[in-house]
């Protein structure tokens, strides 16, 4: 059955703002985390099969391309964090002006590239 | 209250506790994923690790099965289409962390 309701955002028509790139960039993450909390869910399980089982999973984890994952799954945790962090300022009625739209969603964007970098240096070294 | 108004109130509610699980979850998840197998085993064996891990795919999957069902509504236009995808969506938010937490408090 077909819904007439008008589909959104529309990303072909509108002009791209801070804000359009940070909403979808938000729902692509979105997206992303749920198939990073199977992954994750997939690790923990994979330890129910004991230390055998594991070494393929050890040998991924430690690969090139198991650190990119890793590294990329962080970058996709900080941006849902600090986008969200929006939302909620945003639904409590602050931040709609259009210059604060631009200065918040700037630093979601650069501020997830440097939480990334904050939660590798302590997880490495502090924890 | 109508279903639209809960289901953004179980979002907000959901994305308030699963901000700080998130950070707690990364940050270790950094300093052990390289690990060998008995240092993870080690980690997860904690009865605070195991509680904390619990609730963070329980509250991880919840939000991101009301956010995504919020972009199927959004981008699929086809009524049955979408009715299926969502029951998928709910499904899998059901049975994947509840299957990984009874394998985790089983773990030895």
């Amino acid at each position: 059955m077909e819904n007439n309701n008008p589909l959104s955002p529309h990303l072909q028509i509108y002009r791209w703002h801070i804000s359009s790139l940070v909403s979808i960039s938000h729902r692509i993450t979105g997206i992303i985390n749920f198939v990073a909390f199977v992954l994750i869910c997939l690790w923990a399980s994979m330890l129910f099969l004991g230390e055998a089982n594991y070494d393929s999973i050890e040998f991924l984890l430690n690969s090139i391309i198991g650190k990119f994952i890793i590294l990329g799954l962080t970058w996709s945790f900080s941006f849902q964090i600090l986008s969200e962090i929006r939302h909620l300022i945003m639904d409590m009625g602050y931040g709609f002006e259009l210059k604060t739209t631009r200065i918040t969603g700037l630093l979601v964007i650069f501020g997830s590239i440097f939480l990334t970098i904050i939660i590798f240096v302590l997880g490495k070294n502090f924890i | 209250m109508n279903t639209s108004t809960k289901k953004w109130l179980f979002i907000k509610i959901s994305s308030l506790i699963l901000i700080p699980l998130m950070i707690w979850f990364i940050l270790n998840f950094v300093s052990i994923y390289d690990k060998s197998f008995n240092e993870i085993v080690e980690f997860f064996s904690n009865s605070t690790s195991k509680f904390l891990f619990s609730l963070f795919i329980v509250f991880g999957f919840f939000f991101s099965a009301l956010t995504i069902s919020e972009v199927f509504e959004d981008y699929i236009s086809q009524k049955n289409f979408k009715n299926v995808a969502n029951i998928l969506l709910y499904l899998s938010a059901i049975i994947i962390p509840l299957i990984t937490i009874i394998l985790l408090f089983n773990l030895n």
